[in-house]
């Protein structure tokens, strides 16, 4: 199914922390596809492909009872707009303001129907300046966003830090978003691979990346903004989470950025996929577990002043 | 009898210009209908035949009738182009970057005005091309409409619309407020409302001059298009499985019930043309089916099966003795009306 969609790349960074670099070296390494690139118009560095699309970033907010529902209108415009060309292209790749939030965009392609039905979010990429980061993260609530949004991260501008700086940074990043994947950079030359075509939206993906369980949760620096994640060999009611994950969603949606699950529901051989961005969620089933493998359910949350216990407490009372 | 094509077949030509059909128009003579492509090419079909008319580098994005016998098109090229009805493309203006999304025009033997939609802006010029005044609104215009005496032009917008005088200096419009994404607007004839359609699958209207709000909803999708009769007494809407019909009259829509005509179970209704002389709305699905229904007799007649693509373009001729109509897979047909049958 997804295969007849238009993947969608999100191209998220603070101020010079290099983004249109990286996407010019996306869009001229000999790939042989074709994006079109939506920028916005604050952008310092002229963008080197044929389908440039230039638009403001127009946030609404929905009047669907979400509180924290904005959209991106000029992206629903603009990807209506894309679809009447004749000339067919690859994938579209969004690149954000350097001080735009992600969930705007993020949430667009979970709430406008004609949007659902041309394209699929595949992921969030966040470049980040390596130099600069931990200023950035005194001076600037999106920085910290953006990385806690981000599937992937690319740490740019290696070639300006210490290896103890790079190793700061690094914590930093861990510290609020334990399950991006991180690519070290310098001017942006990450493979196209690592970036493109990862399909981190889709539901049989959602947990892929995601590091052993085991260890536990970093709390080296007083972040406000941090990630957790929780899990149970307990199979669990489909029903009670339902009304868990809604009623956490409705209440603390605000606060949560992303939400990541695998869950074993007792009697189903399927596992259940679970993700949301703030309060929009999205769920199904997909792959059976394997025979060997233990049917561990796990959920993750990036957020801000996540209360671990009481997080805890609600996913183990989801129990079957 | 049961050949929903039996229209087409009997009354119809149709050509496959194989692309997406963004919108397709007649000329103000009727000798002419245009049919804009996202190749970005015109195609214009005349008694003689069919001419391709290249235009836009990439979609045409929006079309409608010049002030004389040609045609105006706006593309993803920025470019806002006048088509001359031998085919001939001059630019009236180029925008750059940004995409030129509306255009519309009002014909007037002295006061023809054209107008275009980029980004934020409406540019308005008159006949001949020249530039009028730029109208500035909060956010991306997303649709434009001259009410029927050309005397005020409407914008959709964010949280509203925008109502401007044309011959006015004035720098602030009549803004009439209601929060949300407004996708799109239409004036009522008489020019006793304004009507925007949402992206909550719903549409609003104020009255005029007082500006009270009127809220239709319960649609299942969003309203691509709609339009009032010519008599304005209903608002003619898409969105639905059926044509959806608010009265405007007896002190509706607000406290009535909308009557929905021609219902055909799990498709929606894409595109509606009102037609110019009677209370009759042409209604083109996304099962590419298209229907005429006749609103007072509610008969209901098929004119295009389903099947070749959703309906993306749905125009009547100055008359009404023909309809022209295109889908996304790029399917145009016209349809003649007007011979006894």
């Amino acid at each position: 199914m997804s295969d007849t969609l238009i993947p969608v790349t999100v191209l998220t960074g603070y101020l010079g922390a290099g983004k249109t670099t990286l996407l010019n070296r996306i869009l001229t390494e000999n790939h042989g596809k074709k994006y079109a690139v939506i920028i916005n118009e604050f952008g310092e560095l002229g963008v080197d492909n044929d389908l440039v699309v230039d638009s403001d970033e127009e946030v609404f907010e929905m009047n669907n009872g979400c509180i924290c529902c904005t959209v991106r209108g000029d992206l629903i415009r603009i990807v209506g707009g894309l679809m009447k060309r004749a000339q067919k292209f690859d994938g579209i790749i969004v690149e954000t303001t350097g001080l735009a939030n992600p969930a705007p965009v993020a949430q667009t392609f979970f709430v406008d129907e004609d949007v659902k039905a041309k394209t699929r979010l595949d992921a969030i990429v966040t470049v980040v300046d390596a130099k600069h980061f931990l200023t950035r993260l005194e001076d600037s609530p999106e920085a910290a966003d953006q990385v806690a949004f981000a599937d992937v991260v690319v740490l740019n501008k290696l070639d300006l830090v210490t290896p103890a700086e790079l190793d700061a940074v690094k914590t930093r990043i861990r510290a609020i978003n334990r399950y991006a994947e991180i690519h070290e950079a310098t001017r942006g030359d990450v493979p196209i691979t690592k970036l493109l075509g990862l399909a981190a939206f889709d539901l049989n993906r959602v947990l892929e990346t995601v590091p052993d369980f085991l260890e536990e949760d970093s709390h080296t620096h007083n972040e406000h903004l941090t990630s957790i994640s929780l899990s149970t060999t307990a199979p669990l009611s489909a029903e009670k989470f339902n009304a868990w994950i809604s009623h956490i969603l409705q209440t603390q949606g605000a606060d949560i950025l992303r939400t990541k699950g695998i869950l074993s529901y007792a009697g189903e051989d399927r596992r259940f996929a679970f993700q949301a961005v703030h309060m929009i969620a999205d769920g199904d089933f997909v792959a059976p577990w394997k025979p060997t493998e233990p049917r561990t359910s796990r959920i993750v949350f990036i957020g801000r002043d996540l209360n671990r216990p009481q997080l805890r407490r609600g996913f183990e009372s989801c129990v079957a | 009898m049961n050949d929903l094509d039996a229209l087409l077949k009997a009354r119809g030509v149709s050509e496959n210009l194989d692309a997406y059909i963004t919108a397709c128009v007649f000329n103000r003579t009727g000798t002419l209908a245009a049919f804009a492509l996202g190749d970005g090419t015109l195609r214009l079909k005349s008694v003689a035949g069919w001419q391709n008319v290249p235009a836009h580098q990439g979609a045409v994005l929006c079309l409608a009738p010049d002030t004389g016998d040609g045609f105006v098109t706006g593309g993803d090229d920025g470019r806002f182009l006048r088509i001359s009805a031998a085919g001939t493309v001059t630019e009236i203006s180029s925008f750059g970057m940004k995409w030129v999304e509306h255009v519309a025009s009002f014909a007037h033997p002295k006061s023809g005005l054209l107008a275009c939609s980029v980004g934020k802006f409406i540019h308005l010029f008159s006949a001949d091309g020249t530039k009028l005044r730029s109208l500035t609104h909060p956010s991306t215009v997303s649709g434009i409409a001259f009410d029927t005496k050309g005397k005020r032009i409407a914008a959709s917008h964010y949280n509203g619309a925008s109502l401007w005088f044309t011959a006015s200096s004035s720098e602030t419009p009549r803004l009439l407020e209601w929060k949300g994404s407004h996708l799109g607007v239409a004036i009522h004839p008489a020019g006793e409302a304004i009507v925007t359609a949402m992206q909550e699958n719903a549409l609003h209207g104020w009255t005029l001059p007082e500006g009270k709000h009127m809220r239709m909803s319960g649609y299942p999708s969003k309203t691509e298009s709609f339009g009032f009769t010519k008599s304005g007494k209903w608002l003619a809407t898409a969105g639905a499985d059926a044509v959806v019909l608010w009265p405007f009259f007896g002190g509706g829509p607000m406290g009535k019930s909308a009557t929905e005509l021609g219902v055909t179970a799990g498709t929606f209704a894409k595109r509606i043309a009102c037609h110019p002389e009677f209370e009759v709305v042409a209604v083109g699905f996304d099962d590419g089916s298209v229907i005429v229904v006749d609103i007072l007799k509610e008969k209901i007649l098929p004119v295009c099966a389903p099947g070749r693509g959703a309906v993306t373009a749905l125009s009547w001729n100055p008359t009404g003795s023909h309809l022209a109509l295109g889908t996304e897979a790029g399917f145009a047909a016209l349809v003649d009306f007007s011979k006894a049958g």
